[in-house]
């Protein structure tokens, strides 16, 4: 993949969809834009011509009444005009807070629901993880173009009024205003493409530090510090990340030197050549001091509207590029169909069968699954085992409609899985998979997946049958205890044994007609262990089962047992069968069993 | 936010010690932003003095050459404090950044020296996520005390100068040609500008630590909106729980919680504050702070009107008195925020001051050669803090150097807090433990610490070098790595590393990090167990994550490995208790069995017994 690849979308196009946006969620984002705009230019001519008109009326002496008048008129107008730009300004930040979050909202929701094999491209990680970072905070694009925006008009606004008050003056100041703008943008772009260029750099430096830190201060790796005495070795770790970064900093600070030091030159070079103008004026041909004030202060912000028009274009430039990231990412293909795909047919038992099927991770060389047959009747209760590695977790992954094969097809009731909506497949299975998603919510919303009608009575029996009753019953309230401290800082932390009971009841609550256990039983101790295999058969009833484990000896209860190995099926029977095969199943059943086996003889 | 107030003293006191803490961290900063402070506060004053001049001159003598003279010296001061300014001004900002990022070190070292008890509490993590919050939401806690420093430095420095460039307007009389105007030389009106100045700022300070102090009041709302904003806005950007996500369709319940996060949005509680009294109080506050300019215009005028100086200086003392207001002002307003940012302050303070009530000992382990260690539980019975029931209840045992000893019993049993008294990561409110008949208390503890090697189930390796991984420091003998290593059956995949020992492990430090599965891992802290050649190696569940392949391995593997040492092995797999020389059985905190494989099983009502038919009988044909 190429480094630079052109946005897909340019600036004009890019504003334009935030603009669409804006006017949806919060339409005063928009209105502040403007009038802020406005009022900092009102704010600067006042205060351009504060100074001048009221130092006019000194030097000719008027009437003291009209002295005063000027300044009362003045003051108001200040006092009016501050006023409300605070007001704007404490109120600025929440609308474009809203904004952003409804766009954190879209991406979210993209990376919730698009088609799961996306989750493995790098094209998709790419932008998966840009759109985040131009989201992620009050500093980025998606939040900044406002203030950048508001500048642009701000200072075009600025420039255009400006230009008309210069222009009773002579024309080739004004010409020379601007090249030294010109010259002094052209370094800070040198400057500013450098630190964009380089925000990489700093990027990575900084989640190196956040993974030194989040390290440091972990619980888990606390008793290991201790024990190994790894303080030091830390403490270095992190000295020498905090020196790196510093360095880098300084490498920075040279470059932006650059930049100040051209800036101090040119503004001396600048003003330098206003005063002179301005005071051979004033000697020559009458000039009153009040107007010199004037027009030496017009020219000095009238650089100032020039650089920020710059500035503000190169700006919204950058933030356009990043702003351009997430709409690629919302648009970013779909393989599967959802809502546009067909209804999957109510039937009594679903039988799913998978025809000469492959399958390779994108990026990877070899196939994980390679031509691969099997069906699974309604009702069957199927064990899959293999070691770790064997593909066993991507055999139930392609199951379960995740992946689709690379070649081959599954069916459903003999109907190619693809043209279903997958979502309404999704739900015909229960599974429990190794890496579980639990939210920051409560007990009885992570077991119904729901926030809404939910049924208590079913939320109790399915706890009651995963074996968590009274772990539940003892918490402050109950299923209403939300999960996790992440969130909610009287959430309940479980065990990992009370985890996987707690994945189990949701899987019972979903009830749907095929149930996917994925090792469920790691985490729990023998007897627990057992508990549940005693409870298998009761919640499988009726129901297609698919049970996953590298211990054999938990997969005996099932009716077919599938050897996965290299890919394949490399076996398959009963236990019985198995064993009397005296293949990879019997051998790695003997490792497995020797210590117990040898146990018969006492 | 608790409502209680901190007096301004105690806020000044915290802030004082913020400071000194951090000058520790990065000493070159605190001089860096004196210096910085000084020249910024000055450039504008520089400015407003030249300009002045140049206006003078062409108001009343217009000298050609006086005015170049002004005109270029004016140039060239500015000038100067301006490439002044901005050299230490970037530098000033790199140092700050370096200490934002230092300063966790501060909280990263209490957590290294805490007792393990403390770090073991939940109201710890809570307490420094608290601080973490505060900090991300806006920079609340410790580091507002080097702002708030510059800040009240640049105020200062800005007042001093402010008055005196301000001296000329009192001084300069209003000649009595003027008429009715001569009472403005009356020494009243000195007071009177003040007492105006004074008061305005006063009414808009106020108004301004009302409207700040919104910001207190809605703390706890902020924080939380912070994090329901971080975990739900943010579950699928690394892919883990793709699959699900998906099979739940959780998108609907993260949604339902996504969108009560409005903490910061206009319908939030600040946000609706913000349109009502704190935006009003607010803008009232900035504005009225204008209207001084105002009072001092028509002061400065009449007197310039009268004759007592040009119109040249009338813009230099607006100006010098306009800033000497806002500088006041900003001190004012400055008052309430040192005391809202005293109680972040306080928590973090409150983390970094957790005791260690711990008794640390002073008795050398001597590391003695023939490795004779004798360990003994006497009586032992042990709680977690705040619990209500006993972990361990009356625990006695007896155990020499050299022998394998196997811990089992259920989840919740005891075996982990049993291995947690031993290596002292807690000491047992009853009982004692004793090494060669001392107790363990009276070692010191780093001594204590020496004479063993764990390999935790929740171990953990870092994305770092491997061989430093191992040795657990930067520098290493990695003859003495590698034989670990290969001792502990990683010696195949060691290589096959791209860069042997040097090898970063896991991508989340460098993108070329190499990915290790969890059973190469488990290996890998083996051999950092190995490595520390320690008398005791215990290890804690060692084959949960592995398939029987590899666990046999490990097993046959590590009864060689371990040699003379003694090892201790928890499981809930009996399996690996056949190789131990003794059986320790634990139910519900106390130990109910002791003895070999042999004795244990042939006692049919015991507990062994039973947690070995529970396993047994799926691996053995009698049962069905």
């Amino acid at each position: 993949m190429k480094e630079k690849k052109k946005p897909k979308y340019n600036m004009l196009q890019n504003i334009w969809w935030m603009v669409k946006i804006a006017w949806k969620v919060r339409v005063r984002v928009l209105v502040f834009v403007v009038l802020t705009a406005t009022l900092e230019v009102l704010y600067n001519l006042t205060q351009l011509y504060i100074a001048p008109e009221i130092l006019k009326r000194v030097e000719e002496q008027v009437a003291l009444d009209e002295l005063l008048l000027t300044i009362g008129i003045f003051s108001i107008a200040i006092f009016l005009i501050v006023g409300i730009k605070e007001y704007i300004e404490e109120n600025a930040m929440f609308p474009h807070v809203d904004v952003r979050s409804y766009i954190i909202g879209l991406i979210g929701r993209k990376c919730n629901m698009t088609s799961y094999p996306n989750n493995f491209e790098t094209e998709f990680i790419k932008l998966r993880e840009r759109a985040h970072l131009a989201t992620d905070g009050n500093r980025e694009a998606t939040e900044r173009i406002w203030e950048t925006l508001t500048n642009l008009l701000k200072n075009i606004g600025g420039f255009v009024i400006y230009l008309m008050i210069l222009s009773h003056l002579n024309m080739v100041m004004i010409l020379l205003v601007l090249a030294t703008c010109v010259i002094g943008f052209f370094v800070s772009l040198y400057v500013d493409n450098w630190k964009f260029e380089h925000r990489s750099e700093e990027d990575k430096i900084y989640a190196q530090k956040i993974y030194v830190r989040s390290k440091a201060e972990s619980v888990t790796l606390a008793k290991d510090i201790r024990i190994f005495g790894l303080q030091n070795w830390l403490n270095d770790i992190n000295t020498h990340i905090h020196d790196v970064y510093k360095d880098f900093r300084i490498r920075c600070e040279k470059k932006m030197l650059l930049a100040d030091l051209t800036e101090v030159v040119l503004s001396i070079a600048r003003n330098g050549i206003a005063y002179a103008y301005l005071i051979r004026l004033t000697l020559e041909e009458g000039l009153s001091v009040s107007e010199f004030l004037l027009y030496f202060t017009a020219f000095s912000t009238f650089t100032m509207w020039v650089t920020g028009i710059l500035q503000a274009l190169t700006k919204l430039h950058q933030q356009s590029l990043d702003i351009s990231c997430v709409r690629e990412f919302l648009e970013y293909p779909e393989k599967f169909l959802f809502e546009e795909g067909a209804n999957i047919p109510k039937t009594e038992g679903y039988e799913l069968k998978l025809e000469n099927v492959s399958f390779r991770y994108p990026g990877t060389g070899t196939d994980t699954i390679h031509n691969l047959n099997l069906t699974i009747q309604p009702g069957e209760k199927l064990a899959i085992v293999g070691l770790n590695g064997a593909g066993k977790t991507t055999l139930v992954k392609l199951l379960c409609g995740l992946f689709d094969p690379t070649e081959g097809r599954v069916l459903l009731n003999g109907q190619d899985i693809r043209k279903f909506n997958r979502r309404e497949y999704y739900g015909l299975f229960s599974a429990v998979f190794q890496e579980f998603s639990i939210l920051d919510v409560t007990v009885a919303e992570n077991i119904a997946q729901t926030n809404e009608n939910i049924d208590l009575d079913k939320v109790w029996d399915c706890i009651e049958k995963a074996g968590l009753t009274n772990a539940i019953k003892e918490l402050p309230q109950g299923i209403d205890t939300h999960v996790g401290r992440e969130v909610y800082l009287d959430g309940v932390l479980f065990s990992g044994g009370q985890t996987q009971r707690l994945m189990l009841a949701r899987a019972l609550y979903k009830d749907g007609a095929i149930l996917v256990l994925d090792e469920p039983t790691a985490a729990l101790d023998p007897i627990a262990e057992n508990d549940i295999y005693m409870k298998y058969s009761d919640m499988t009833a009726g129901k297609t089962a698919m049970f996953i484990s590298h211990r054999l000896a938990s997969t005996r209860f099932c009716d077919r047992i599938i050897f996965v190995a290299d890919g394949g099926i490399s076996e398959e029977g009963t236990h019985e069968e198995l064993l009397e095969k005296n293949g990879a199943y019997a051998e790695l059943f003997e490792i497995q069993s020797r210590y117990y086996q040898e146990g018969r003889e006492f | 936010m608790k409502e209680k107030s901190i007096s301004l003293k105690n806020a000044f006191l915290l802030h004082i010690r913020a400071m000194r803490e951090l000058h520790k961290v990065t000493p070159e900063y605190l001089p860096t932003a004196t210096g910085t402070a000084f020249v910024e506060a000055l450039v504008p004053y520089v400015t407003v003095y030249f300009s002045a001049r140049i206006l003078e001159e062409l108001a009343l003598l217009r000298r050609e050459d006086v005015l170049w003279n002004w005109v270029i010296a004016g140039l060239f001061w500015i000038g100067i404090f301006t490439i002044l300014n901005a050299i230490l001004k970037q530098q000033e900002e790199m140092l700050l950044d370096d200490l934002w990022g230092r300063k966790d070190m501060l909280f990263s070292q209490k957590l290294f020296d805490m007792d393990f008890a403390d770090i073991d509490k939940q109201e710890t993590h809570d307490l420094r996520a608290q601080v973490k919050q505060a900090e991300n939401w806006s920079g609340w806690g410790l580091m507002r005390a080097p702002m708030y420093y510059v800040k009240t430095l640049k105020n200062a420095i800005g007042i001093v100068s402010g008055m005196i460039l301000t001296i000329g307007l009192f001084t300069a009389k209003v000649p009595d040609a003027a008429g009715d105007l001569v009472v403005l030389n009356h020494p009243i009106f000195i007071f009177i500008l003040f007492a105006i100045m004074l008061l305005i700022n006063f009414v808009a300070g106020s108004l301004a630590a009302k409207a700040a102090a919104y910001w207190g009041s809605v703390g706890d709302d902020a924080t939380f909106g912070n994090r329901l904003f971080g975990a739900f806005g943010f579950i699928g950007r690394t892919g883990a729980r793709g699959a699900d996500i998906r099979m739940y369709n959780q998108q609907e319940l993260v949604s339902a919680y996504w969108k009560k996060n409005s903490a910061f949005g206009v319908d939030g509680k600040i946000g609706s504050l913000a349109s009502g009294p704190m935006g009003l109080y607010a803008s009232l506050g900035v504005g009225i702070t204008t209207v001084f300019t105002g009072f001092i215009y028509v002061f400065t005028c009449l007197k310039a009107w009268g004759g007592a100086f040009d119109v040249g200086s009338v813009t230099q003392y607006v100006g010098a008195v306009t800033a000497l207001s806002s500088n006041i002002f900003a001190i004012i307003e400055l008052k309430g925020e040192l005391k809202t940012n005293a109680s972040y302050m306080e928590r973090a303070f409150e983390f970094l001051d957790i005791p260690n009530s711990m008794y640390q000992g002073s008795l050398t382990t001597e590391k003695r050669s023939d490795r004779q260690y004798e360990v003994e539980f006497k009586n032992v019975s042990f709680k977690y803090p705040g619990a209500e029931n006993w972990a361990l209840k009356n625990v006695s045992m007896k155990f020499k150097v050299g022998s394998r000893l196997a811990i089992v019993g259920e989840n919740g049993s005891g075996k982990t807090t049993f291995i947690k008294l031993l290596c002292r990561l807690y000491d047992p409110q009853e009982g004692q433990i004793l090494l060669n008949g001392i107790d363990i208390r009276k070692y010191n503890y780093r001594d204590y610490m020496d004479i063993f090697s764990i390999v935790f189930q929740d171990f953990q390796l870092l994305s770092q070098p491997l061989g430093t991984n191992v040795a657990g420091s930067n520098t290493y003998d990695k003859d003495k790595v590698a034989k670990a290593l290969v001792d502990a059956g990683f010696g195949d995949r060691l290589a096959t590393m791209p860069q042997g020992l040097d090898t970063q492990l896991y991508k989340e430090f460098t993108e070329n990090g190499v990915e290790v599965s969890g059973g190469e891992a488990q290996k890998i802290a083996i051999a950092r167990a190995l490595y520390k050649d320690a008398p005791f190696i215990i290890l804690d569940e060692p084959t949960a994550a592995l398939d029987p392949i590899a666990e046999a391995e490990i097993y046959s593997k590590f009864n060689d490995i371990s040699g003379d040492k003694t090892a201790i092995y928890i499981s809930h797999r009996l399996s690996s208790c056949k190789f131990c020389d003794e059986i320790a059985v634990f139910h519900d905190g106390t130990v109910i069995q002791m003895g070999s494989h042999e004795m244990l099983i042939s006692d049919e009502n015991g507990k062994y017994h039973e947690l070995w038919q529970v396993q047994a009988q799926y691996y053995t044909e009698s049962v069905a």
